[in-house]
C-alpha cells in the first residue's frame, strides 16, 4: 500500500485535531484545584520519575478521600519532562496554558527546574522541585518566592559530610564525584566546609558516568593515601567502585550519600565489602507516621519499599503540604494566598501532624506543623529545606542509624 | 492555549534551522553528519557565554553562527576526505568531544552545573508579546535560510554539490575538488545549527552539557527523513510532523483514558517510533520527497 501525500496530510490534520474532541479537560471546572505532575518518567530521571508521579496521584487520592482541601478536590494532570529542559518547557506550557494548573509539582533535574521556573513565575503558579542547584533558591529564578525545594541542596549534603568527617576524626579526606551537578555539588560543598575547618582534601576525582570500571580513578585517589573517601555518587557506579576498591585491599573508610548507600548496595556488594560504610541521608523521617503512610502507598504502587525512592517521598509531601496550605487559606483562596500559607503549615510552632486528614482536623484548633515523609520540611526564606542528616554505619549487612548531624 | 502553541512553534522554528542545515549537508551534498548537535552546542554556549558578559543579541547570533562554522572547519579539513560512513563515525565522535569539553572546562562553561540566567531575547517585552517577538525572529531567520538555500540549489554551486552527492568520482574526473565544496557545505550547515543553538540558549535560559546529547541529532535526522531528504520543503514539513507527533501525543490521554499517567510517557515515545517505521515503509522518500527519481 502506498499512501499519497494528500492522505498523509489528512491523517496528520486528523491527529492534530484530536485535542478538539477531548474538550472536557479544557473546560474550567469549578470546585477543583488543578495541579500538574511534571516528572522525569523517561530519560536520565526515569528510575525515579514513575514512582514520583504515582506518589503524587496517590497523595491526591488521599487528600480527596479526606474530603478535599478547603472544600476543593485536587485534580492532577501528568506530564513527562523526558529529563530534557526543552521537552519540559513544552510540557509545562501545556500544563499551564491548556490544563490551567495552578501548581507544578515534582521537577527533578536542576536544568529542568531552572527552565520551567520562569514559566510558572510568569503564570503565578507554584513550583515544587527536587533539584539541587543553588541558583534555584534566589532571584532571578525564585524572584517571586513561588518556588519550593523539597530536597536538601547538594551544598548542605557536603556540609553534613564535613561535619561527620570531623566528628569521626578523619584527617586526610579525598573525594570522588559523579560528573553531574548533583555529584559535584556534594563534593564541592564538602570541600568548602572541610577546608573552612582547616583541613585539606588530598585528592579529588570527577568521573564520567556509565563506565564498566573505575579502577583508574580509584587508583588515583588511593595513591594520595586518604583515610576517608567522600563521594557524590549513585547506586550503579558506587557498586562498581566499592567492589574494585575491596579488591585493592586498601583500608579506607567511605562516606556515601544515602541514595547510593542503601540496602540495595549492601545486597549488591556483599556484607564484607559494605562493612563500616558511612551512609548519610537527610533524616527522611522513617520513624514518623507520615513515612509509614507514604511507605504503604509506595509499596502498593511500585512493589518496593518507600526508602528506595527518596524523591517519591518528596513528591508525596508536596501534595500534602500544598493541600494543607489550601486548607489553611480557606475556601476559594487564590494561589498567592495559598502560597503565603505554605511555610505556616510546614514550619514549627504548631501541632505536629503527619497526614492530610490529621492536619485538616488540627487546623480547626490552631496552627500546625506538617512533618513530612521525606524530612521535617521546614522551609527557609528561600523555600529551601534544611533537614537534619542521619549517619548510618553498615554493620553485618544492615544499615544502622548511629547519630544525627545538624548543620 | 495560544502561549502553548507559540512555544511549540518556537521549538519547531529552532529545529527547522537545524534541519535545514542537515538537509544541506546530507540531502544536497551527501555528507552523513551524525554530529549536528555538536555545532548546536557550540552555538548555544557561544551565545550564553557572550551574553553573560553583556554582549547584545545582535552580536551573539552572528557570533554563534561564526563559531559553529569555525568549529566545523578543522573537522572538515581532517575528515572530509574519508569515505561517507567513516565521516559519520568521526562526526558522532566530534559531537561527543564537544560535549565532554563543555563538561570539563569549568572555568568557561561552568561544567555540569550549566549556565543559568541567560538573558532572554526582547527582554523589555513580556509574556505573549515577548514570545511572539522570538517567534517572529525565528520566522525571519528561517525565511532567510530557506531563501538562501533555494538560491543556492539553482546556482552552479548547488549543481556542483548535488553532483558530488550523486557521483563523487565523476566530479573528480571533471577536475573539481569535492573536498573544498564539502567543507563549505559543512561550515554553512553548522552555522545554521549555531544560530539555532543561540536562539535555543536565549529562549530556554539555561544550558548544561546534558542537553546536547546525540538524541537531538537523531531527532533532526528523523525530521528530514520523514519530510523528504534533499528538499528544502522536506526539512520544514518533516520538523513540523515530528513536533506534531511529539506534542500531539500529549493529548492522547484524553482519548485513551485507560492508559495510566505514568505509562503514557512511554506510549508517547512508542507512537513516535511507530510513526517513523510506518513512514519509512510506506513513504521511503519522505512526505515531500522527490518522486521523479527512482
Amino acid at each position: 500500500m502506498t499512501v499519497t501525500r494528500r492522505q498523509t496530510l489528512a491523517g496528520l490534520a486528523g491527529a492534530l485535531s484530536l485535542p478538539a474532541f477531548s474538550g472536557v479537560s479544557f473546560a474550567q471546572a469549578g470546585g477543583t484545584f488543578r495541579i500538574g505532575a511534571l516528572n522525569p518518567v523517561t530519560g536520565a530521571g526515569s528510575p525515579y520519575g514513575s514512582g514520583m508521579q504515582k506518589m503524587i496521584l496517590a497523595a491526591v487520592e488521599a487528600v480527596n478521600a479526606a474530603g478535599g482541601a478547603a472544600g476543593r478536590k485536587l485534580e492532577v494532570f501528568a506530564e513527562d519532562t523526558q529529563t530534557q529542559p526543552q521537552a519540559a518547557v513544552l510540557a509545562a506550557k501545556k500544563l499551564i496554558e491548556v490544563n490551567k494548573v495552578q501548581a507544578v509539582l515534582g521537577t527533578w533535574a536542576s536544568g529542568v527546574s531552572l527552565a520551567v521556573m520562569p514559566l510558572t513565575n510568569e503564570a503565578g503558579a507554584i513550583l515544587m522541585n527536587t533539584s539541587g542547584a543553588p541558583a534555584l533558591s534566589v532571584a532571578p529564578a525564585n524572584a517571586k518566592g513561588l518556588g519550593y525545594r523539597f530536597q536538601a541542596t547538594n551544598d548542605r549534603f557536603g556540609r553534613a559530610f564535613a561535619e561527620i568527617a570531623v566528628k569521626e576524626g578523619f584527617k586526610r579526606a579525598a573525594t570522588m564525584a559523579f560528573n553531574n551537578a548533583s555529584g559535584i555539588g556534594n563534593t564541592e560543598g564538602f570541600r568548602k566546609a572541610w577546608e573552612a575547618k582547616g583541613n585539606k582534601v588530598v585528592e579529588s576525582v570527577v568521573y564520567e558516568p556509565n563506565q564498566a570500571s573505575y579502577r583508574g580513578e580509584l587508583q588515583k585517589v588511593l595513591a594520595a593515601k586518604p583515610d576517608v573517601i567522600v563521594t557524590g555518587s549513585y547506586l550503579a557506579d558506587t557498586t562498581i567502585i566499592l567492589r574494585e576498591w575491596f579488591q585493592t585491599g586498601e583500608n579506607t573508610k567511605w562516606i556515601i550519600p544515602g541514595w547510593a548507600a542503601n540496602p540495595e548496595l549492601v545486597k549488591a556488594v556483599g556484607n564484607e565489602v559494605a562493612e563500616g560504610l558511612f551512609s548519610v541521608d537527610s533524616v527522611s523521617n522513617e520513624q514518623a507516621p507520615s513515612f509509614k503512610v507514604y511507605d504503604e502507598a509506595y509499596r502498593k504502587a511500585m512493589n518496593q519499599g518507600g526508602l528506595s525512592n527518596v524523591y517519591a517521598a518528596m513528591t508525596w509531601d508536596m501534595v500534602i503540604t500544598l493541600a494543607l496550605a489550601m486548607e489553611a487559606a480557606g475556601p476559594n483562596a487564590d494561589v498567592a494566598a495559598i502560597n503565603a500559607k505554605i511555610r505556616e503549615v510546614a514550619n514549627p510552632e504548631g501541632t505536629k501532624v503527619y497526614s492530610f486528614a490529621e492536619g485538616k482536623e488540627a487546623l480547626k484548633k490552631g496552627k500546625i506543623n506538617y512533618e513530612g515523609a521525606s524530612s521535617v520540611l521546614d522551609f527557609d526564606q528561600f523555600g529551601d529545606v534544611t533537614p537534619d542528616f542521619g549517619v548510618s554505619i553498615v554493620s553485618k549487612g544492615t544499615i544502622e542509624r548511629k547519630y544525627v548531624v545538624k548543620i | 492555549m495560544e502561549a502553548y502553541l507559540v512555544a511549540i512553534a518556537i521549538v519547531t522554528g529552532i529545529y527547522v534551522l537545524l534541519a535545514l542545515g542537515l538537509n544541506l549537508q546530507y540531502g544536497l551534498t551527501g555528507i552523513i553528519n551524525f554530529g549536528h548537535v555538536g555545532f548546536f552546542c557550540v552555538g548555544a554556549y557561544t551565545a550564553a557565554i557572550l551574553s553573560q558578559h553583556g554582549v547584545s543579541l545582535f552580536i551573539t547570533l552572528p557570533a554563534s553562527a561564526a563559531l559553529a562554522a569555525l568549529a566545523a572547519w578543522p573537522l572538515g579539513l581532517v575528515s572530509l576526505r574519508l569515505r561517507d560512513d567513516y565521516f559519520a563515525i568521526v562526526s558522532l565522535g566530534f559531537s561527543e568531544v564537544v560535549r565532554l569539553i563543555v563538561t570539563s572546562e569549568r572555568w568557561l562553561t561552568n561544567g555540569v552545573q550549566g549556565i543559568p540566567g541567560i538573558p532572554r531575547m526582547f527582554a523589555d517585552l513580556s509574556g505573549m508579546s515577548q514570545a511572539s517577538a522570538v517567534l517572529g525572529l525565528l520566522l525571519v531567520l528561517n525565511l532567510v535560510a530557506i531563501f538562501a538555500m533555494r538560491r543556492m540549489v539553482s546556482s552552479p554551486f548547488g549543481r556542483m554539490i548535488e553532483a558530488i552527492r550523486d557521483n563523487e568520482e565523476a566530479v573528480k574526473a571533471l577536475g573539481k575538488d569535492p573536498a573544498r565544496f564539502k567543507l563549505r557545505v559543512l561550515m554553512l550547515g553548522s552555522a545554521l545549527a549555531g544560530v539555532g543553538g543561540a536562539v535555543y540558549a536565549h529562549y530556554i535560559g539555561f544550558i548544561a552539557p546534558e542537553q546536547f546529547i546525540p538524541l537531538i541529532t537523531f531527532q533532526i535526522w528523523m525530521a528530514i527523513i520523514m519530510g523528504g531528504v534533499g528538499r528544502v520543503s522536506g526539512a520544514l514539513v518533516g520538523t513540523i510532523i515530528l513536533m506534531v507527533f511529539m506534542e500531539g501525543s500529549r493529548f492522547l490521554r484524553d482519548v485513551l483514558p485507560f492508559i495510566s499517567e505514568v505509562e503514557m510517557a512511554s506510549v508517547r515515545i512508542g507512537i513516535v517510533g511507530l510513526a517513523l517505521i510506518l513512514f519509512t515503509i510506506h513513504r521511503p522518500q519522505g512526505l515531500m520527497g522527490d518522486y521523479t527519481r527512482k
